[in-house]
C-alpha cells in the first residue's frame, strides 16, 4: 500500500516524470534546476574550471521554491542534471473555510478546497483581504508532487 | 573658573578614551557633550593657551589645538594682528619647547600655525612667512634632533595648506584668494625651502655618517625635497579661470601619480646646477638600503627626468642637462650591476619612462656611442625585468614590481621606436630582437624557454581575465618589436607552432590507442599552455589592434611579404598548395619553404583546427584544451579581419601572394570562408557545453559578418547555408544562453550586403520565415492554451524569443524594414503572451528585452505600452513568499526601464518609414509615460538600493523631463508628487553623485520651465517650490558635497527666480533663528552680497554670476553658520 502512495507521489500529472534532463550548459539563470533533490530556482550560475586548459564547470546556486532554503552544486558543464517541471496557476479565491483551508476556483470553473492558507505576511494579508471582501487571486505553485500558495493580488477594477 | 574647565575636559577625555567597558554609554555621550560645546567656544585663545601650559592629557591638547583652528578660521577678520602675532609665537615656542609631545598633537598645533601663516601671507605677501622660514632653517640647522625634525614638519604643514586651492576651502577663504596666495608661495619661498633642502643634504652626505637620527633627518629632508619636485605649479595666468576649471586641473594632476615637472624660467639657478643631478644620485647610492628614503629619493630622481616648462628654453640647456642625467643613470646601472631590490625596479622604469616622454626628441643628438650604451643598457634591464615580472606571475604575489617596471618599460619602448622610426637603426633591430626572444622564452616551456609551471588544478573562475586580456598592453607592443624584425620573428613563429602541433599530433595518435597517464596529461598541459602562447605572439604580430578602425595588413608585413615575392623567397603558387593542404594536417610539406611567412602561420593555426575537430569525432574532444580552442577562434577573427578579403585601395603597395591568395573573388578566399564557417558548425556541435569557447566562435562569426566587403562574399557560401541549417535542425534548448541570439544576429547582418533588393529579400526569406513558422505553428495549435506550461512548450518559447532578440540586434538602418516584416507579427502577439507567462521570470524578461531591442518603431509604440501595461497590472498589489522576489523585481524593473529610456532616445531615429496619411497618435513622451506611470507604484525605495536600476531611473526622469517639460507640468496630481518624492529622495538618500546630479538637472530643468512659460500658481508651481528651501539647507550644511555645490547653486539660482518672495522669507528666517546678533548681521551682510547686482531672470550671464558668488557666500557663511 505504501509502495503504491509512494509511486503515486514521485509522479506528476498523468503519470509524467516530476523531472526532465538537461545538459547543465544549457541551464539558465532564473530557470529550475533539482538541487539536493529539491525543486530550485536558479539565482546564480557561473562558470569554472580546473587548471587552465581543463573543461568547463558550472556553479550553480539555487533557492527552493517552496521553501526559500538556498543549495549549491558544482558539476561538470557535460553532464546533465535534473530539471522539475514547475506549474503555477492562478485561483480565484472564493471563500476560507474553518480550519484555514482555501475555496479557490479555477479559470475553467472548477473548484478545490485542498490547499491551506500560507504562512507569514502573505496569509495574514490573505486573510485581511478576504475579510475586507476584496476580490483576491492566487497564484499556485506547482511541482514535484507539492503545491502552495506563493502568491496573492488584489484584484483591482483595472484588471477586470 | 578656567581651571574648572580643564578639570572638566579632562574628566571628558578620560571616559572618551576609556575602553568600552568601563563607561556606559550615558557617560560617553555626556563626554562628547562636553567637547561639543567646548569646540563652539568664542575667542577661546586665553584658555586654549592655558590648558596647553597646564594639561597633560594628550586628548585635551588636541581638542584645543583643534578648537584654535576652527576658532582662528571663523574670527580671524575680528582679531587685533598683536594678538595673532603673539599667539603664533606662542604655539611655536611651545613646540619646540615641548619634546614630549605626541606627534598627532604636534601635528595639529603645527597645522594651526601653517594656517595662521597662510591667512596672514593673504594681507602681507608673505613678508613674515619668509622670516619664519629663516627662523625654522635655522632650528633646523641648528636645534637638537627633535628640533630639527619639529622644523621639517612645519615645513611640511605649510606646504600643505599652500598645495591645493580646490580643496582647502574649510579655511574660510573663497577659492580665489587660495589661489593666488599658491602663486605667491611658489614664486618665493617654494624654492627657498628647495635650495635650502638641497644644500643640508649635501652636507649630511658629505660630513655625517647614517646614523638613526641622520636617517630620520633625511627621510623628512627627502619628503619636502619630493613634495616640492611634484608640487602642481599653476600655469595660469593671473586672470581668474573658473574654479571648475582649475578643480578639474589639479584633480587631473592628482591623479597622475607623477605629474610632471613643469617650471619657469625662475627655477633655472637651482635646476639647472651642474652639481644637483650628481648630487641626487650619489643620495639614492648612499640611502639604497633604506627603504622609506629610497622611495623618496627615487621619487625625487623620477621628477627630475621629467624637467620640462620655461627653465629649459634652449636646446643646450636641454642636452647639457639630459648628458648629465644619462651620464650618471648609466653609472648607477652599472654600480646596480643587475642586483635589482624589488623596491627600486619601479622608480628606474619610471626613470627611463619619463625620460623618453620629456626627451624623446633630443636623444637623436647625444653622441652615437652613449645613445648605443643607453640603448643597450635599457635593453639589457628590460629583459631582467620580463625575468622578473615571469617569476611574480608564477609565484602569484600581489606586489607586482617587476610586472610594473617590464610594462612601464615597454611603454618607453615603443615611443623609441616612433622616434628612430625612419633610421633603419642596427642598434635598435638588435634591441627588438632581444627583447622578442626574452618575452617568447619566458612563456614557452623548457628546453626551449624558460618558463615556470603554474601549480597544478588551481580552480579557475570564468570571470578572471584571460591572457590576452590581461596581458593585451604587453603582447601590443611585443607585437611591435616583432614587426621590427619580421625576417627574424615570422620563422621563430611558424617553425615553434609547427613543432608543438606536430607533438600534439603524434600524442593524439598514441592516445587513440593507449590509455593517458599523469605525465601525459602533464606534456599535454605544456604543449597547450605553449601553443596558446605562440598564437597569442604571432597574433599580435601579424595583425595590429583597430578599436574603431579599418582592419589593415601592417605595413611591415605587407612590405616583408613582398620582399619575399621580389628576392624569389616564396611564390603565389605554394602559398596556395600550402593553404589548400591543411585539412590533411601534415607540417612536412617538400615546398613550404616557397610559402609566404604570413599565410603559413596562418595555415598553421587552420591545421590546429582541424587536429581540434579531428579530436572531436574521434571522440578525445574531452582531451582537447578550451583556453586553445578559444585562443584559436581569436586568431582566426583577428587574422580574418585583416588578411581575408583586403580592400585593394586601402594599400599603396600590396603583396601579390596575399593578394592572389585571399583577394576578392579567389578561390583562396571562398576556400577560408567555407573552412571557418564549417569550423565554428563542429564548435557548436561538439563544444556546446564550454561555454566561453563558443561565446568566442560566435564572435569570430559576428565580426566577420560586419563588415560589408567580406560578408558580400560569405552570403554566397555554402558554409553559410549549412550554419543555418544547422540552427534549425538543433534541439531548442541546447545551446547555452546568448548562443543563439549571437548566430541570429550575425546571419542579420550579414544580409545587409546585399544591395540587390530581391536577393536581400529572398536572403531574409530563407532565413527568417523558418523561425516565423515555428512561432505560428507554436501558438496556433488549438490546444495551446492548455499545453503552454509544458516544458517543451517553454523551451520552445524560450529558444523562439532567444532568436527573435538576435534578430532584431542584427537589424540595421538598410535592412529594418524588411526584417520588421518578420519581427512585428509576433510583437503583436505578445503582451498576451506576457499575460500568459507571467509566471514565468525567464520569459518574462526575454518579452521585456526584445521590446527593449525593436522600440526603434512608432507602429510598435501601441504593442510596447500594452505590453508595459500588463506587466504593471501583472505585478501591482501582488504579495509573495519567495525569498528572492526582490530580486527577481529588480530585474525586470530594469529592462522595463531601460527599455522607456530606449524609446525617448529613439524618437528622432524611426526605422521604419510611416505613409504621410498615416496618422501618429501616440508620441514616444507618451509611451514613456504612461509607462512610467504603470512602473511608478513598483519602484520602492528598496529597490532603489540596487544601483543600476537605481540610475536608470533617474537617468529615465530627466529625459523625459528635458525633451517633455510640459508633459511632466501636467501631470496628475499624484503622479507628479509620486515624482518629485523621488527626486526628493534622490538629493537627501545618499544614492551617490550621478543620482544627486541627475536630480539637480531635472529641478533646474524643470524650474526653468516653470519660469520660462510663467506658470506661476500652476500645481506644479507649488509641487517644485519646497525645493528651493531643501537645497538651501542641503548646501548651508554642507550635506551636498562642495564637488557638486556648482551645480547645486545654479539650481538654486533658477529655484530663486521663481520663487523670490519664498526666497527672502526664507533668508528672513534663517536670519531670524541666529541669537547671537554679531553673527546675524554677518549672515545678512552675506545674504546682501549674494544676490547683490544679480538679475533674477533665468538668463546665463546672472546665473553664471550667481553661481561664483555662492562659491564665495558658502565658504564665507561656512566659519560662523551651523545650521542643523
Amino acid at each position: 500500500m505504501t509502495d503504491i502512495e509512494e509511486t503515486h507521489f514521485e509522479t506528476g500529472d498523468s503519470g509524467a516524470s516530476a523531472t526532465f534532463p538537461m545538459q547543465c550548459s544549457a541551464l539558465r539563470k532564473n530557470g529550475f534546476v533539482m538541487l539536493k533533490a529539491r525543486p530550485c530556482k536558479i539565482v546564480e550560475m557561473s562558470t569554472s574550471k580546473t587548471g587552465k586548459h581543463g573543461h568547463a564547470k558550472v556553479h550553480l546556486v539555487g533557492i527552493d521554491i517552496f521553501s526559500g532554503k538556498k543549495y549549491e552544486d558544482i558539476c561538470p558543464s557535460t553532464h546533465n542534471m535534473d530539471v522539475p517541471h514547475v506549474k503555477r496557476e492562478d485561483y480565484q479565491l472564493t471563500d476560507i473555510s474553518d480550519d484555514g483551508y482555501l475555496c479557490l476556483m479555477a479559470d475553467n470553473g472548477d473548484l478545490r478546497e485542498d490547499l491551506k492558507i500560507p504562512d507569514g505576511d502573505v496569509g495574514v494579508q490573505l486573510r485581511n483581504e478576504y475579510d475586507s471582501g476584496k476580490d483576491i487571486l492566487c497564484t499556485v505553485l506547482k511541482s514535484c508532487g507539492e503545491e502552495v500558495v506563493i502568491a496573492v493580488k488584489t484584484n483591482t477594477a483595472l484588471d477586470k | 573658573m578656567s581651571e574648572e574647565i580643564i578639570r572638566q575636559l579632562e574628566s571628558a577625555a578620560n571616559i572618551m578614551t576609556a575602553p568600552p567597558n568601563v563607561v556606559t554609554d550615558e557617560q560617553r555621550r555626556s563626554a562628547e557633550t562636553v567637547f561639543l560645546d567646548f569646540r563652539k567656544s568664542k575667542l577661546p585663545y586665553g584658555l586654549c593657551r592655558q590648558i596647553l601650559e597646564v594639561s597633560q592629557v594628550h586628548y585635551v591638547l588636541f581638542e584645543a589645538a583643534e578648537v584654535l583652528k576652527s576658532a582662528l578660521i571663523r574670527e580671524w577678520s575680528c582679531l587685533q594682528e598683536s594678538d595673532i602675532i603673539s599667539l603664533r609665537q606662542y604655539l611655536i615656542q611651545y613646540v619646540s619647547h615641548r619634546n614630549d609631545l605626541p606627534f598627532f598633537v604636534q601635528e595639529r598645533i603645527l597645522q594651526v600655525i601653517a594656517i595662521m601663516v597662510k591667512r596672514g601671507s593673504v594681507e602681507d605677501f608673505g613678508l613674515e612667512r619668509t622670516s619664519i622660514l629663516n627662523e625654522v632653517e635655522n632650528l633646523i640647522i641648528n636645534g637638537d634632533h627633535t628640533k630639527k625634525i619639529m622644523g621639517c614638519n612645519l615645513i611640511l604643514n605649510l606646504m600643505q595648506e599652500y598645495a591645493s586651492t580646490i580643496k582647502s576651502t574649510d579655511v574660510g577663504l573663497p577659492w580665489e584668494i587660495h589661489f593666488k596666495a599658491k602663486k605667491q608661495f611658489e614664486a618665493t619661498d617654494l624654492r627657498k625651502i628647495f635650495k635650502f633642502c638641497i644644500q643640508l643634504l649635501s652636507n649630511i652626505i658629505k660630513n655625517e655618517s647614517m646614523d638613526n637620527n641622520t636617517v630620520k633627518l633625511m627621510e623628512q629632508l627627502l619628503i619636502i625635497t619630493a613634495g616640492v619636485l611634484t608640487w602642481v605649479v599653476l600655469y595660469l595666468n593671473d586672470s581668474i579661470l573658473p574654479k571648475r576649471l582649475i578643480g578639474v586641473y589639479e584633480s587631473v594632476y592628482e591623479a597622475d601619480q607623477s605629474p610632471s615637472l613643469r617650471l619657469g624660467a625662475n627655477w633655472k639657478e637651482i635646476m639647472l646646477a651642474p652639481q644637483l643631478i650628481p648630487l641626487v644620485f650619489e643620495i639614492y647610492w648612499k640611502v639604497r638600503e633604506y627603504e622609506l628614503l629610497l622611495h623618496q629619493v627615487l621619487t625625487c630622481l623620477v621628477q627630475l627626468a621629467s624637467l620640462n616648462g620655461g627653465v629649459m628654453n634652449r636646446d643646450e640647456v636641454r642636452m647639457e642637462y639630459l648628458s648629465s642625467y644619462i651620464e650618471n643613470f648609466l653609472k648607477i646601472l652599472r654600480m646596480i650591476n643587475s642586483n635589482f631590490k624589488e623596491k627600486e625596479v619601479l622608480g628606474l622604469s619610471n626613470i627611463v619612462k619619463k625620460l623618453q616622454l620629456f626627451f624623446g626628441q633630443d636623444f637623436l643628438k647625444i653622441p652615437q656611442n652613449v645613445q648605443e650604451l643607453y640603448l643597450n643598457d635599457i635593453t639589457h634591464i628590460t629583459c631582467c625585468f620580463a625575468e622578473g615580472a615571469k617569476l611574480e606571475e608564477a609565484q602569484s604575489l600581489d606586489d607586482k614590481f617587476y610586472s610594473e617596471a617590464f610594462d612601464n618599460l615597454l611603454e618607453a619602448w615603443t615611443g623609441i621606436f616612433q622616434e628612430c622610426a625612419s633610421g633603419s637603426d642596427n642598434i635598435l633591430f638588435q634591441s627588438a630582437t632581444r627583447i622578442f626572444n626574452t618575452y617568447l622564452q619566458c612563456h614557452l616551456a623548457p628546453p626551449d624557454g624558460s618558463r615556470i609551471q603554474e601549480k597544478e588544478c588551481e580552480e579557475i573562475e570564468d570571470n578572471e581575465d584571460n591572457d590576452r586580456i590581461k596581458y593585451k598592453d604587453q603582447l601590443q607592443i611585443i607585437g611591435v618589436f616583432g614587426r621590427i624584425v619580421p625576417s627574424h620573428c615570422l620563422p621563430i613563429l611558424f617553425r615553434l607552432l609547427e613543432d608543438r602541433s606536430n607533438k600534439l599530433k603524434s600524442h593524439f595518435q598514441t592516445m587513440q590507442n593507449y590509455t593517458m597517464t599523469l605525465n601525459d596529461s602533464k606534456t599535454l598541459d605544456n604543449l597547450f599552455e605553449d601553443i596558446h602562447w605562440i598564437i597569442l605572439i604571432a597574433g599580435h604580430v601579424l595583425c595590429m589592434d583597430c578599436e574603431g578602425e579599418t582592419p589593415m595588413i601592417p605595413s611591415e608585413i605587407m612590405q616583408y611579404s613582398i620582399q619575399q615575392c621580389n628576392k624569389m623567397e616564396c611564390n603565389l603558387e605554394t602559398t596556395l598548395k600550402v593553404l589548400a593542404s591543411v585539412r590533411e594536417v601534415v607540417f612536412e610539406i617538400d615546398c613550404i619553404e616557397q610559402c609566404d611567412h604570413a599565410v603559413r602561420i596562418f595555415s598553421d593555426v587552420l591545421k590546429l583546427c582541424v587536429l581540434e575537430s579531428s579530436a572531436g569525432h574521434a571522440k578525445l574532444g574531452h582531451f582537447m584544451s578550451p583556453e586553445v580552442g578559444c585562443t584559436l577562434m581569436w586568431f582566426l577573427k583577428r587574422w580574418c579581419m585583416s588578411y581575408l578579403l583586403p580592400t585593394e585601395n586601402f594599400y599603396q603597395e600590396i603583396s601579390p601572394t596575399l593578394i592572389g591568395a585571399l583577394g576578392g573573388d579567389t578561390d583562396g578566399a571562398t576556400f577560408v570562408i567555407n573552412f571557418i564557417l564549417g569550423k565554428i558548425q563542429s564548435n557548436i556541435c561538439q563544444f556546446n557545453s564550454e561555454p566561453i569557447l563558443l561565446q568566442d566562435t560566435v564572435d569570430l562569426f559576428a565580426d566577420i559578418v560586419c563588415v560589408k566587403q567580406k560578408s558580400m562574399y560569405i552570403v554566397k557560401t555554402e558554409g553559410l547555408w549549412n550554419l543555418v541549417n544547422l540552427q534549425t535542425e538543433l534541439m531548442a534548448g541546447l545551446l547555452p544562453q546568448n548562443i543563439r541570439r549571437g548566430l541570429y544576429k550575425g546571419f542579420v547582418l550579414a544580409g545587409a550586403s546585399l544591395t540587390d533588393l530581391e536577393a536581400m529579400n529572398e536572403y531574409y526569406r530563407r532565413i527568417l520565415k523558418p523561425v516565423q513558422t515555428r512561432f505560428k505553428e507554436l501558438v496556433c495549435q488549438e490546444n495551446f492554451n492548455r499545453i503552454y506550461q509544458e516544458e517543451n512548450v517553454k523551451t520552445e518559447v524560450i529558444d523562439i524569443l532567444e532568436c527573435f532578440v538576435g534578430i532584431s540586434k542584427g537589424a540595421q538602418m538598410s535592412t529594418a524594414q524588411t526584417i520588421f516584416e518578420y519581427v512585428v507579427p509576433i510583437l503583436s502577439e505578445l503582451p498576451v503572451f506576457l499575460n500568459l507567462y507571467k509566471n514565468y521570470q525567464l520569459i518574462v524578461q526575454l518579452i521585456l528585452e526584445l521590446f527593449g531591442q525593436c522600440a526603434h518603431s512608432k507602429r510598435l509604440y501601441e504593442t510596447s505600452l500594452a505590453t508595459v501595461q500588463m506587466y504593471a497590472r501583472c505585478n501591482t498589489n501582488r504579495l509573495t513568499t519567495e525569498v528572492f522576489s526582490e530580486e527577481s523585481n529588480f530585474q525586470d524593473l530594469l529592462l522595463v526601464l531601460e527599455f522607456l529610456t530606449l524609446i525617448l532616445s529613439k524618437e528622432c531615429f524611426d526605422l521604419c518609414p510611416h505613409s504621410p496619411t498615416e496618422e501618429v497618435t501616440v508620441t514616444a513622451a507618451d509611451v514613456s509615460l504612461f509607462g512610467l506611470n504603470f512602473v511608478l507604484p513598483l519602484i520602492k525605495i528598496e529597490l532603489l538600493m540596487y544601483p543600476s536600476l537605481c540610475s536608470q531611473y533617474y537617468k529615465l526622469i530627466v529625459l523625459i523631463n528635458d525633451l517633455y517639460p510640459d508633459k511632466i507640468s501636467n501631470l496628475p496630481d499624484d503622479m507628479l508628487k509620486q515624482l518629485l518624492q523621488s527626486v526628493e529622495l534622490g538629493l537627501t538618500a545618499g544614492f551617490g553623485t550621478d543620482v544627486l546630479q541627475a536630480c539637480l538637472d531635472f529641478i533646474q530643468a524643470l524650474a526653468t520651465h516653470i519660469y520660462r512659460k510663467s506658470l506661476n500658481n500652476s500645481k506644479v508651481y507649488h509641487a517644485v517650490m519646497p525645493f528651493l528651501k531643501l537645497l538651501m539647507n542641503l548646501t548651508l550644511s554642507h550635506e551636498i558635497s562642495s564637488d557638486m555645490m556648482t551645480s547645486a547653486s545654479v539650481c538654486i539660482y533658477i529655484l530663486i527666480c521663481c520663487y523670490v518672495e519664498q526666497y527672502q522669507m526664507i533668508v528672513e528666517g534663517l536670519i531670524n533663528l541666529q541669537s547671537d546678533p554679531l553673527i546675524a548681521e554677518r549672515l545678512a551682510t552675506a545674504f546682501n552680497q549674494l544676490t547683490n547686482n544679480v538679475q533674477l531672470n533665468c538668463e546665463r550671464q546672472p546665473k553664471l554670476k550667481f553661481r561664483d558668488n555662492f562659491d564665495k557666500f558658502i565658504a564665507n557663511v561656512h566659519g560662523f553658520l551651523l545650521v542643523k
